[in-house]
């Protein structure tokens, strides 16, 4: 009996369920699309992406996408942009490669920070997402920054009980006294085993048997030569040793700074502990205003690091997040080839938007975006955006297109309705009005460089009746309350790893005069008794350390000079002795 | 509970199919692609149209496919780790990045590292799990085969509409 291979009366059905297949894709395509649309969207921002309406026409290769919300990823009840209306016109040959490429976008419609009724983040896995891992790093980068907080003392400013446990000076000191101890040690041993002892001892021998002998003995001249030798090598053995020791030396006297600057962290350490009312102008305007700069800096760093994970630089493979499924997603690997298309690349969009929509007569603007592309080396130029309009500037340019990426935003705002700040540690809040809004962000490689500013002449000013009332926020307020101009300049520079922030407004010099004024004598008088009380617990062992310390470079130096003083002296007596025997210069 | 009941009716439908062992064993094979790797890929529509086309035992890869999904979720971390380690080495690079710049094969998401690991698993195991799925299914007919065949629930199943639809499929001889 043969068995046949095929079922041929099977391919009716097949074609059947081919055609079938292709019924339902026409039928569900679009609903399939947007479906798709809306979850990979909100892989990438990391908050739900919602479109009401898609609709895909491969014969034209236009892709219409009618509704999209996409929610903020960094405010719960906001979204980051609605567009009414983005018609795509799509090249459809590269879809069969799954590379989505977009000659030209229009979008309409677009308005930013419009609320939203539903938390529209997505906490997104640190592990499994990229967003989710972004967002991580951009919030741990943010808290780097340690913001003071305003506190106005509202009683009678005391010393308290400091514990000497929390004092860093104290350990350091300790530590290096131990160090300073170990290195003498070290260093004795060492210079005992230089036996510099023979060879002078030997040198001096020689000499003895020198004045006695002719000059026609060349043994006793062969000997001198010799010691002379010896005396040479023992005195690089002391330069190398004297090396070592000139090194360990500066390290103690390092060792000495930093317990000097220990000393200066416990005097910030002991006033932090009696809540001191600062009142250092920069510090006050780093409490009131540094919270709301470093979220700007946040969001701007979140959205370059998500640009960075999506359009890295250069050729490797490189692997992202899978597809979402009830299985495994797994990662998806992509390998970019020179000369190809790219995986998704934009090449033009004309952006039309709002600003400030709930504005009785809202304000049309134009932007443009140029060359957003998932392969920036393929594509060879880097993503540009401009908008511009009589009161709004804005641009920015992701060049991922080199080994380092240079990521540039600016823009300012000038008349928008600026956001109400409530000050930190004040019962009272601020609302700038109308004004002017600036931020610029510069990401070069891992150096940052960004300054966040606000500028508003019509500043209104809401005490929050229900907080405690105390003489001292009586008074800030009394002061704040006729401030009627507002000036906030923030910045962070450095690199990512080790950022600096510096915050500066007007109100900062107001608050620490009136504060000054008020609590000036009493703060003074108790930072002298903290000073005094750090003192007393701390320099009884700073002060033994750092005479160990002198007492081991004195010493040290000294033995050191002596040895080779005696060196010299055995080699030159050897040397004038070999010269009167012979008459001749030695070399 | 229906499931566990539908999958039984499958398992035996399967079992006592009128295809020769061969053709049982290679339907769950094929089945067994089909349940291994995301079934939501394009290399599965090419698996599903063989065990159409082929004579096969449609049922046995139902069956497969059946018990294979399991098996599938369970072994996806080797899976990942199996298409992560081919990914990423480094002298089949130049091989993938010329099917990834091709036109359709990336549609088979090829570079998803848990559907590659598992297309590799499922067809390095294909062939001994064609032969071990053909000695157990011989040994089954000339063990108990013949008993579940006269019992009355068997004829049952048998004497139902379905049976008709499934006979459309059946191996033919």
């Amino acid at each position: 009996m043969t068995v046949r291979i095929f079922r041929w009366r099977a391919i009716g059905p097949l074609l059947l369920f081919t055609l079938l297949g292709g019924v339902l894709w026409l039928l569900f395509a679009d609903r399939i699309a947007r479906a798709s649309a809306e979850k990979i969207g909100t892989a990438i921002v990391g908050a739900k992406v919602e479109i009401q309406d898609l609709h895909i026409d491969l014969k034209n290769g236009d892709v219409t996408v009618r509704g999209l919300t996409v929610a903020s990823p960094h405010e719960a009840l906001k979204n980051l942009f609605q567009a009414d209306e983005l018609v795509a016109d799509i090249d459809v040959l590269p879809l069969l490669e799954k590379k989505l490429v977009i000659d030209r976008l229009a979008a309409n419609g677009l308005r930013f920070g419009t609320a939203r009724t539903t938390d529209g983040r997505v906490p997104g896995d640190p592990d499994a997402s990229i967003a989710g891992r972004v967002m991580g790093e951009a919030k741990d980068w943010a808290q780097r920054f340690q913001v003071p907080a305003l506190q106005l003392a509202t009683g009678k400013i005391d010393v308290g009980t400091l514990d000497p446990r929390n004092l860093s000076a104290i350990p350091a000191a300790q530590a290096l006294t131990t160090r300073a101890d170990s290195s003498r040690r070290a260093w004795r041993t060492g210079l005992d085993s230089l036996r510099l002892g023979a060879a002078v001892d030997s040198a001096r021998a020689t000499l003895a048997r020198l004045r006695t002998a002719r000059a026609t003995d060349l043994a006793a001249l062969n000997d001198a030569r010799r010691a002379i030798d010896q005396l040479k090598q023992a005195r690089d053995r002391v330069t190398t040793l004297e090396r070592g020791v000139t090194s360990g030396l500066a390290a103690l006297r390092a060792g000495v700074a930093g317990v000097d600057s220990a000393k200066q962290r416990d005097y910030a350490f002991a006033r932090g502990l009696l809540k001191l009312p600062s009142l250092d102008a920069p510090e006050i305007g780093g409490a009131l205003f540094a919270p709301t700069a470093v979220a700007q800096f946040q969001r701007a760093l979140y959205w370059t690091q998500l640009a960075r994970a999506h359009m890295p630089p250069g050729l490797l493979p490189r692997s992202g997040d899978g597809p979402p499924r009830s299985r495994r997603a797994g990662s998806t690997v992509r390998f970019p080839r020179e000369h190809a298309l790219p995986g998704f690349l934009l090449r033009t969009a004309e952006l039309s938007f709002q600003l400030d929509p709930t504005a009785t007569e809202p304000k049309r603007y134009a932007g443009r975006l140029t060359g957003l592309t998932s392969d920036p080396a393929l594509y060879g130029r880097p993503t540009l955006f401009e908008a511009s309009a009589p009161t709004v500037s804005a641009g920015a340019m992701l060049d991922h297109v080199h080994r380092t990426p240079r990521d540039t935003a600016g823009a300012t705002m000038r008349g928008v309705r600026l956001p109400v700040f409530q000050l930190p540690s004040l019962p009272m809040r601020l609302d700038p009005g109308q004004g002017t809004a600036q931020l610029g962000f510069t990401l070069r490689g891992d150096t940052i460089r960004a300054r966040w500013g606000v500028r508003s002449t019509q500043v209104q000013w809401a005490r929050d009746s229900a907080a405690a009332r105390s003489t001292v926020t009586d008074l800030v307020w009394t002061t704040l309350s006729r401030i009627t101009d507002l000036q906030v300049d923030a910045g962070v520079s450095g690199t990512l790893a080790s950022p600096r922030l510096s915050v500066r407004s007007n109100l900062d010099e107001a608050i620490a005069a009136r504060l000054r004024a008020m609590v000036g004598d009493e703060v003074a008088a108790a930072e002298r008794r903290l000073r005094a009380e750090v003192d007393r617990q701390v320099d009884p062992v700073i002060a033994p350390a750092r005479a160990r310390v002198t007492a081991v470079q004195t010493e040290m130096t000294a033995r050191l000079a002596e040895q080779r003083a005696k060196l010299d002296q055995a080699q030159r007596d050897l040397e004038a002795r070999i010269r009167a025997m012979t008459r001749i210069r030695l070399p | 509970m229906l499931t566990i009941v539908k999958f039984v009716q499958s398992l035996i439908k399967a079992l006592h199919s009128e295809g020769t062992p061969g053709q049982l064993a290679a339907g769950i094979a094929l089945g067994a692609i089909l349940g291994l790797t995301p079934l939501v890929s394009l290399h599965n529509a090419v698996v599903f149209a063989l065990i159409v086309l082929l004579n096969v035992s449609f049922p046995g890869a139902m069956l497969g496919w059946a018990l294979f999904v399991p098996v599938g979720f369970l072994l996806d971390p080797v899976f990942d780790w199996i298409g992560h380690t081919l990914l990423f080495t480094p002298f089949l690079t130049p091989f993938f990045t010329s099917l990834y710049n091709m036109p359709v094969v990336p549609l088979t998401n090829f570079s998803n590292t848990v559907t590659l690991g598992s297309l590799v698993f499922s067809l390095l195991s294909f062939v001994p799990l064609y032969f071990a799925a053909r000695w157990g299914v011989t040994r089954y007919r000339a063990t108990i085969g013949e008993r579940v065949l006269q019992s009355k629930w068997y004829r049952a199943l048998t004497a139902s509409k379905l049976y008709n639809i499934y006979r459309l499929f059946r191996p033919e001889a």
